[in-house]
């Protein structure tokens, strides 16, 4: 018993070695709260970066799944929580940047500090193969000679697909019929049913589809994916359109410096190991490290955009 | 070397089959544990499966699916409890016949069901994935919202004696189904403010609450017997235990069914095994007609439900497979998981990875074929639950079910929810209102609410999609069809009554 606790303390003090010139070393279990179910984007990141830092930490990373209100019960609960270090938020998408712009919130992303930003996934405009609809030009088009028949599918009120849609309308001045659905799977699946016109999905499924000749992809929201480099982006067919979906990890506002330089640090240098940067290449995941303070800056600048567009623009009811 | 025999060469990998033995045997504890669902199992493997080997990690995560979904029915015959929501309608019949002291048979006949049911449909996705998928494409939200209408009739067949109250019942299920945002535009409905409201009312807590904790309320009301169960295993009646090969036979035309629906409704998007089985329980119910016994411990009853729930197994792999759209929340965690590996799920896949694809349908069958393995010999020691006395056995349960409705979301809420509805189904027992209509109209009306408002959105608020959809018509026909039915059938029986009467016996 002795030798196994005496083995303990001694792997913790090899861990613990590096953050010697702080002052705060985690003591109990930190947990990496994910507001969305698992098998979706947003718990990848946060099984794949928590895997992967484990080996850094003395202590576990639990990730703790508080799916709900398209993320804002997490958010909410995580901006609640002790600002100690040790409840972190995977945060960057809906919850952050969208949701709050559309209905009250009870937090804001004053109540976040950022730690870093993990990785972005671009978001992709695409409509079934065989509609016609085979170009944002054509989207354009169709919306304006019959305005209000256009049907976007998104996954679920007042998230990040239905902002941007809502972004690209003002931008393109056209009007289209927002259809929600209960995350992006099943919103594929009404596109390729032909249920609705367009919908937004990550460049992985894009490609996969666009190979199997099931879909038109028509634009990226933001700039060109390694995934499907053909495909523009809507900046360069002329909308002021810059968004996407961004996973990093966040914590409450008034967690300390040392604690959060503490954690940067770690999940820095896991972004940095083979075992992460192995399994984000073969899956999809496009890594993109961004310091705490840069994240929080992204996050502001993509949330004021989203704001814009629904103050000036006209904010579909139904 | 040829896709099919490298993915069975991969399978006499000692690590890979003994990986397929371990994930069954653990799906069929925590299925069997009331609250602790198979998503949860199957979401807290993912993270072991990242650095595994493909199938390996594929084997893993459908062995604790497939055998997670059979679990929910042990506890189910034997506690009252649903291990997982699949296995609600089992309790219907198998509890009953564990109180008649055929727990054996029913655990059986469950295990033999959920297996005949699961190789079904598995036949169906190696056989026929991309033509079937296609066809699930087709529905949209005026196909299923006209589908799920159609399911609220299965409220008449579940209400028992006194149609009034199961529809009173199912009101109060579709009251409760309101509660949370709305789904077209996320406006909080019944929350009183509170942001843990926000998401509604989940179905695991209310589940157990209305069948376990009810019936640990009606335990406690007869001051707990502290004697040992009735169940004498040594004294055990095993000749009535025992299951023929022609009583089998005799119930393949109910299995078949049940497999059939199981299979349609695991095809269609976001639906799910819970409706299924109802479905196949009041389908069972309502053509054994008058002969049945169903609610009293009929043997069909259980075999509908398990059958069913166990064929939406296979069935969801058809769209996730064929097209790259998880059919359900536990598909869409395994291929989250596949994506992980480096597999990109979509159309293609059975071009660019045939050894997946083959990987998937060997663990299907394999971890079927093993829980039928594994679980018959176990299904008697099991019944030796029921001999603990329920003094020890009532507080034992009532832990799995606080832990099992606060893990489902992390949410303390729930296991308020889950007293509230212990008392209320304690409530319903004491005044013979049926329970399952509050439970089915509850598991139905999001969905169908769902479906109708995206319908209404995209037709700009007119009918018309319905009146001219040809699936939406056939529907109504076989509604209005299936009422008339009964209504002359009512008629006909009263009429004989009639004459019988005037005959003067």
């Amino acid at each position: 018993m002795n030798i196994f606790k005496g083995l303990i303390i001694a792997v913790g003090l090899v861990a613990a070695a590096p953050a010697a010139a702080q002052d705060w070393t985690p003591e109990k279990p930190i947990r990496i709260v994910v507001g969305f179910a698992p098998g979706g984007g947003t718990d990848q990141t946060a099984r794949l970066i928590a895997s992967a830092a484990q080996e850094l930490f003395p202590v576990p990373l639990v990730v703790e799944n508080r799916p709900g209100a398209s993320g804002t019960l997490a958010a909410e609960m995580v901006a609640k929580a002790a600002p100690d270090g040790y409840t972190l938020l995977v945060a960057g998408g809906s919850e952050s940047t969208s949701v709050p712009h559309h209905r009250q919130t009870q937090y804001s992303l004053d109540d976040f500090r950022g730690v870093v930003r993990v990785n972005r996934e671009h978001m992709v405009i695409v409509s079934k193969a065989g509609s016609g609809l085979d170009s944002i030009d054509a989207v354009v088009e169709r919306a304006k000679q019959n305005p209000g028949t256009l049907a976007y599918g998104s996954s679920g009120p007042a998230g990040i697909l239905h902002s941007a849609f809502l972004v690209f309308g003002k931008e393109a001045g056209i009007d289209m019929v927002h259809v929600p659905y209960q995350g992006g799977s099943p919103a594929l699946a009404a596109l390729l049913g032909g249920h609705v016109d367009l919908t937004i999905i990550t460049p992985g499924d894009a490609r996969a589809q666009l190979d199997a000749g099931t879909i038109n992809v028509l634009a990226t929201t933001s700039d060109r994916a390694d995934q499907i480099p053909e495909v523009s982006s809507l900046s360069e067919l002329g909308y002021n359109v810059n968004l996407e979906n961004m996973k990093g990890l966040v914590a409450p506002a008034g967690t300390p410096d040392a604690a959060v330089a503490y954690l940067q640090e770690r999940f820095a240098k896991a972004m940095e190991s083979d075992a992460f940067t192995t399994v984000a290449a073969r899956s999809n995941i496009t890594p993109s490290f961004l310091t705490g303070e840069d994240f929080e800056q992204a996050m502001r600048s993509m949330s004021d955009a989203v704001a814009d567009a629904l103050a000036t623009g006209t904010p579909a009811t139904e | 070397m040829d896709p099919l025999f490298q993915a069975l060469y991969g399978f006499a990998e000692p690590a890979t089959f003994l990986t397929l033995v371990l994930s069954v045997v653990i799906g069929l504890i925590i299925g069997a544990i009331p609250g602790l669902s198979v998503n949860i199992a199957v979401a807290l493997a993912v993270p072991l499966t990242i650095f595994m080997p493909t199938d390996q990690a594929m084997v893993m995560l459908i062995g604790l699916y497939g055998a997670g979904i059979f679990g929910g029915s042990v506890s189910a015959i034997l506690l009252n409890a649903p291990g997982t929501p699949a296995s609600a309608a089992t309790i219907f019949d198998g509890y009953p016949m564990a109180q008649q002291g055929l727990s054996t048979k029913a655990l059986r006949l469950s295990l033999i069901s959920s297996v005949f049911g699961a190789v079904f449909s598995i036949g169906l996705l190696i056989l026929l994935a991309p033509q079937l998928a296609s066809f699930a494409l087709g529905f949209g939200p005026v196909e299923i919202a006209s589908l799920l209408f159609f399911t609220f009739l299965v409220i008449g067949i579940l209400s028992g004696n006194s149609l009034v109250k199961g529809l009173f019942s199912a009101a109060l299920g579709m009251v409760l189904a309101t509660v949370g945002s709305d789904p077209m535009l996320g406006i909080p409905r019944f929350t009183f403010g509170s942001t843990a409201l926000m998401d509604g009312l989940t179905y695991v807590p209310l589940l157990v609450g209305l069948f376990a904790v009810a019936e640990i309320i009606e335990e406690a009301t007869r001051g707990f017997s502290q004697s040992l169960g009735k169940v004498d295993l040594s004294g055990e009646d095993r000749a009535a235990n025992r299951i023929s090969l022609r009583e089998i036979l005799g119930n393949i035309v109910p299995m078949t069914r049940a497999s059939a629906i199981g299979s349609a409704i695991g095809i269609l998007p976001g639906i799910g095994a819970t409706i299924a089985s109802f479905l196949a329980y009041a389908d069972a119910k309502r053509s054994a007609g008058s002969k049945g016994n169903f609610g009293n411990g009929d043997p069909r009853g259980v075999i509908a439900s398990e059958s069913a729930n166990n064929a939406v197994v296979g069935a969801t792999f058809i769209p996730t497979l064929a097209l790259g759209i998880p059919g359900d929340a536990v598909t869409a965690i395994l291929l989250g998981a596949l994506v992980l590996q480096g597999v990109s799920p979509g159309p293609l896949i059975f071009v660019n990875s045939p050894d997946i694809v083959y990987t998937i349908y060997f663990a299907l069958l394999g971890s079927t074929l093993l829980m039928g393995l594994i679980g018959y010999p176990a299904m008697r020691m099991l019944s030796l639950t029921l001999r603990i006395p329920k003094i020890y056995l009532m507080p034992c349960v009532a832990l799995v079910c606080v832990a099992g409705s606060y893990v489902a979301r992390n949410n303390v809420l729930d296991v308020y929810v889950m007293l509230a509805a212990g008392i209320l189904g304690f409530i319903f027992n004491r005044t013979n209102v049926p329970v399952a209509p509050l439970l089915i109209a509850f598991i139905i009306t999001p969905s169908f609410e769902e479906a109708l408002r995206q319908a209404l959105t995209r037709s700009r608020g007119s009918f018309e999609p319905f009146m001219i959809n040809p699936v939406a018509l056939t529907l109504v026909a076989i509604v209005i069809g299936l009422v008339g039915l009964t209504i002359w059938r009512q008629g006909k029986l009263r009429s004989e009554k009639a004459q019988v009467e005037r005959m003067g016996v």
